[in-house]
């Protein structure tokens, strides 16, 4: 296993975000987190990426116990993550912003300089362009290609497809596809179906802080205890007939 | 026609302007304000690094000016020490302050960060306007007269004119070309982000405390490089808030976080400085008014006058242009050249 994440919680004063989580990834798979608002999804993603430190249980990368290391150890042992709303570094331009992800493994800044052209170009961002002036999918864009150039082995995307138009949404879903065809292991959180349908062949559902069900796309949406944490109870039959959660 | 165009001839041009300035203005007056504005970019500079770079606004560097304006001046008096041999002293005394200061201070972030740098610069002051070893609060006297040019005791102002200017030349060389390698592009990641700088593995801590280091080490320099020029250093003019408070306007004037900024910043505020100074007076001065009977006084100075100044700035930055006048550069060039070729 790339990644085994078992019993992670996380706890804010008497409120379980986390509660008792796990988590086991392949080398090579597209996995997918899915659940209604506050299910514990984020929450989960920031204590796999370092960003928030679990009250309990064990996060595991490669062999290596990464449950209290920082975000740049997780960095640097291989685990990389975009945000829900993109953190672009403003006043540096697209090919600066991936600079600063390249320099993580290529020091020198013409080695970094040349590798972040290379992930500009898959991602297909103009290089010069100012951080400042991107719209919402350069941004987004832009968060997967500064991840891509500390080349790690585990992608994790926080709703990195949100807000796209339907157009933008096809280009997204198919640069995640390339970048998984370079062999990048992917964990994707997203609410967007069509996304988590196209791409994954796993799904994780959360809610109240625990994994409801897990499985292929086609059985999770059909599981009865996933339809009633997204719909509430008594709308059962009426999911059924549609198919969705 | 081919356009003749070369990123280098603004800095030549700057440069050669720098290298005359003395040269045409020859008085001790306008020396004595390039020497001025020299040590403002100088220090302004030193600052920008932390503060402008990495966008950690410490408000109490002067606690590294005053250091290092005091290094020198105290091995003259104990033991003789040329003033040249106490700059590098008070620069790794910096240094280590930076450490002692930044490995706490670099926990809290955004304003903890800068009232934890003005709590520690007063502190400072306020202890060495009471320790008599550092002459309290009368302050050092360097010598009176050099015994040989590493006493950095001259009655020109030409020589300081120059031994400014190369340092300040190698301060700019070092921001530019920390703003070129990786350390600069996570500086400037962690100005824009700290959170996203760590998730692409950017040591934020670290690259923060380095900063902090370099900078207080050319600030320690401007501090001596003062205290070498006035031959004297007292607890407020080492360590006084207002020290501090123009390292901050003058980049933030210019431009925190560019190359040319702190420059910049200093060739408009030293002027202003000295234009408030000569035209109301650098001491007590003021009048009295009889408004129906009314009597009131207005009493001020032109150093009283600074403070409106910086304040003044401060409320007009904030307003209208946070990056500064180059960032206003950057924005209008394009369209002042534009319409200069469209006519």
């Amino acid at each position: 296993m790339l990644l085994e994440a078992s019993k992670v919680s996380k706890a804010f004063g008497d409120f379980w975000a986390v509660a008792g989580a796990d988590l086991n990834v392949g080398e090579g798979e597209i996995i997918g987190l899915i659940g209604p608002n506050g299910a514990g999804k984020s929450t989960f993603f920031n204590c796999l990426a370092g960003d928030t430190l679990p009250t309990g249980g064990r996060i595991v990368f490669d062999g290596k116990d990464l449950t209290r290391a920082s975000p740049e150890a997780h960095a640097r042992a291989g685990i990389g993550r975009t945000f829900q709303v993109p953190m672009t570094f403003e006043d540096m331009s697209v090919l600066d912003n991936v600079m600063v992800g390249a320099f993580l493994r290529h020091p020198h800044r013409d080695d970094a300089r040349e590798h972040a052209r290379r992930i500009v170009e898959l991602t297909g961002l103009r290089p010069d362009q100012p951080g400042r002036s991107l719209g919402t999918p350069g941004r987004k864009r832009l968060g997967i290609a500064r991840v891509l150039a500390t080349e790690p082995r585990l992608l994790l995307l926080d709703e990195a497809l949100a807000g796209l138009t339907p157009t933008e949404l096809q280009e997204a879903i198919a640069l995640v596809r390339r970048v998984h065809e370079t062999g990048v292991t992917i964990v994707i959180v997203e609410h967007i179906m069509e996304v988590i349908m196209t791409l994954t062949r796993r799904v994780l559902v959360f809610n109240q802080g625990h994994v409801i069900a897990s499985g292929t796309p086609e059985t999770v949406v059909r599981d009865e205890a996933v339809i009633e944490a997204y719909l509430g109870r008594g709308t059962r039959s009426q999911s059924r007939a549609s198919g969705n959660p | 026609m081919k356009r003749f165009y070369s990123p280098w001839i603004g800095p030549c041009l700057l440069a050669a302007g720098l290298l005359l300035y003395p040269i045409i203005f020859s008085s001790p007056f306008y020396r004595d304000i390039g020497v001025t504005f020299l040590l403002a970019a100088i220090s302004a500079s030193a600052w920008n690094i932390v503060g402008g770079y990495a966008g950690q606004v410490s408000v109490g560097h002067s606690m590294f000016f005053g250091l290092g304006a005091y290094t020198p001046l105290l091995l003259y008096t104990l033991w003789g020490w040329p003033l040249i041999a106490g700059i590098p002293v008070g620069m790794l005394l910096s240094v280590a302050l930076s450490v002692v200061i930044g490995l706490p201070t670099f926990r809290l972030s955004g304003h903890y960060f800068s009232m934890a740098t003005i709590a520690v610069a007063e502190l400072i002051r306020i202890y060495f306007g009471t320790w008599t070893l550092v002459g309290a609060a009368i302050g050092l006297q360097g010598p009176a007269t050099g015994r040989g040019w590493w006493d950095l005791t001259f009655r020109s102002e030409l020589p300081y004119y120059y031994m400014f200017l190369g340092v300040l030349t190698f301060v700019l060389y070092v921001t530019f070309a920390v703003e070129r390698r990786r350390f600069g592009f996570y500086l400037r990641s962690i100005k824009a982000s700290e959170r996203a700088a760590r998730s692409l593995g950017v040591p934020v801590r670290q690259t923060k405390l380095q900063a902090l280091a370099l900078s207080a080490a050319f600030t320690s320099a401007a501090g001596s490089l003062y205290a070498a020029k006035t031959g004297f250093i007292d607890p407020d003019s080492g360590f006084g808030i207002l020290v501090s408070v123009q390292m901050v306007i003058v980049a933030a004037l210019g431009g925190a976080g560019t190359l040319f900024g702190p420059l910049l910043g200093a060739a408009i505020l030293i002027p202003l400085q000295a234009a408030t100074n000569t035209w109301f007076g650098g001491s007590d001065s003021g009048f009295t008014l009889n408004i129906f009977g009314v009597i009131v006084s207005f009493h001020g100075s032109g150093a009283a006058l600074t403070f409106i100044l910086y304040g003044g700035i401060i409320v007009l930055i904030a307003r209208f242009e946070p990056g500064g006048l180059c960032e206003l550069w950057r924005r209008l060039a394009p369209r002042l050249w534009k319409s200069a070729h469209a006519a």
